[in-house]
């Protein structure tokens, strides 16, 4: 039995969470362990039907809760394995110790996460906050914009995630409810063309792996320099991912016949000078209002960011340099520091880019659309900044007006 | 400065055959395992429960690396005959 058992590109219309299933199915993992949670739950369903049918040859551990789900796939990632888990908000928050052992001992885990208000509110909505809460973690994080990309950002997690001079856990995140339950046209690729591109692993060297009768420290030690020198490692390969993220999207572009970008994808924003910043779905809606805008002659373009950790700041800065108004929309916010996370991360930049006026807009949070009126108004407030008008640094959408 | 290394590999792994990272978990003990040989039936319990899997199969009794042991006693709990008493480890000073 096969996913896609044809030599041909299989299109069909599937969710969010269905296209993520069948890429895990694709790269042909070894230990599959997961605890369900909405909105992430038909993933694990799915593949559970797929390992029932046995379409996947892995093994399926059904956990007690997600903490155990993740040591799970770390240790079996440490010994050798191609490994999957999934979760979301409360259960990535249940997990938390475990994510930064699985970043420690650099275990390449690929892990999905649909993203959900975490706990504090009982939201059981869309919304990026669980992702922000954890970014510091040492993971890399990838978020995909629609089904297309979420199928296709979990075979490049994989080739990321266990490249020799990477190893380190790959995170790929998208928008539950909008994107986990929406169904759209997805072009599935063959299973030949997954494991051409997936190849490429096989001759590298062998990672460090956990042998039977071949005892092997793992994190018994990291004591003062020790400890220095691991983290050191850690940021470095984690600027590594970078310039490997790239590359590996190219070789992806020229196997599957895609046109993704590498760590940021910009839309129409080469003359613009009002550029808005994003990630996840609501960038469908925003190009959708640039394309409108256009039409009206106003020069505005979108920035988005495909990779958020590491956090792609050169390439943002080449592609922000210069710009008069960069408006930048959280799904998520930034406690105790004003402004939404991407925007203060985006501030940093400020003295590369060249005194750009930067504008903070919250919105989507907790299911809340951000419908094409709130970024035409997010086009208003930006447009009128660059023509010299006072306006605030920080605009609630939803809440605000 | 000069860097120091500890790891040949990129994350905290260690070989066995080369050299193995452990922490000194042994200078953390303030009271020691004895075994009583004679009492020990042999069953593993004390080998099973120790949280840093330091008791040794000697093939008739098990006994505690002390290199490792932190003394956190609970072989001596574990042992269904008693074989392991927990002494001060000043008294081995």
């Amino acid at each position: 039995m096969s996913i896609n058992p044809t030599d041909k590109v299989q299109v069909k219309v599937i969710t969010g969470n269905a296209a993520a299933a069948i890429a895990v199915t694709l790269c042909r993992p070894d230990v599959i362990a997961a605890y369900p949670i909405t909105p992430q739950s038909e993933i694990i369903e799915r593949l559970s039907e797929f390992h029932s049918q046995g379409i996947v040859d892995a093994e399926m551990i059904n956990v007690e809760g997600e903490n155990s789900a993740m040591n799970a796939v770390t240790a079996a990632s440490i010994a050798g394995g191609r490994v999957f888990t999934a979760s979301s908000s409360w259960g990535l928050a249940f997990m938390y110790d475990a994510v930064l052992a699985a970043a420690g001992t650099r275990a390449p885990v690929v892990m999905v996460n649909v993203n959900r208000e975490p706990p504090g509110i009982m939201a059981v909505s869309s919304g990026q906050q669980d992702m922000i809460s954890t970014r510091d973690a040492g993971w890399i994080y990838l978020v995909a914009e629609d089904s297309q990309e979420i199928l296709d950002m979990v075979i490049m997690a994989y080739r990321l995630a266990e490249d020799y001079e990477i190893q380190l856990p790959v995170m790929v995140h998208y928008d539950g409810f909008y994107l986990s339950f929406m169904a759209e046209r997805v072009e599935i690729p063959t299973e030949r063309s997954v494991d051409d591109y997936l190849s490429v692993l096989k001759e590298q060297p062998q990672r460090p792996t956990l042998i039977p009768g071949k005892p092997l420290g793992v994190v018994t030690h990291g004591l003062l320099e020790g400890y220095i020198e691991l983290r050191h490692k850690h940021c470095t390969a984690l600027e590594r991912a970078k310039q490997k993220f790239d590359s590996i999207t190219v070789d992806f572009n020229q196997q599957f016949d895609r046109s993704y970008a590498g760590q940021v994808e910009t839309y129409r924003s080469d003359d613009a000078d009002v550029v808005l910043v994003g990630c996840g779905s609501m960038c469908g809606t925003i190009k959708s209002v640039i394309d409108q805008k256009r039409k009206e002659g106003i020069k505005i373009g979108l920035v988005r960011l495909r990779m958020y950790r590491p956090f792609p700041a050169e390439k943002l800065t080449e592609v922000l340099k210069g710009k008069k108004v960069i408006g930048v929309v959280d799904r998520s916010l930034c406690f105790g520091f004003k402004g939404g996370p991407i925007y203060t991360e985006i501030r940093s930049l400020y003295p590369e880019l060249g005194g750009a006026r930067m504008l903070s807009f919250i919105d989507g949070l907790a299911n809340m659309d951000i419908t094409t009126a709130h970024i035409e108004q997010i086009i208003d407030t930006c447009l009128s900044a660059s023509n010299g008008a006072s306006c605030n640094d920080v605009t609630w959408v939803c809440y605000e007006g | 400065m000069s860097r120091v290394s500890y790891y040949e590999s990129e994350g905290p792994w260690s070989n066995y055959e080369k050299r193995l990272l452990c922490m000194d978990t042994g200078s953390w003990r303030t009271q020691r395992p004895i075994v009583d040989e004679e009492k020990c039936i042999y069953c593993g319990n004390c080998a099973l429960y120790c949280p840093v899997q330091i008791m040794v199969d000697m093939k008739t009794y098990f006994s505690p690396n002390l290199d490792f042991c932190k003394g956190c006693g609970v072989c001596a709990r574990e042992c269904p005959k008693k074989a392991i008493t927990m002494e001060p480890e000043d008294k081995f000073k």
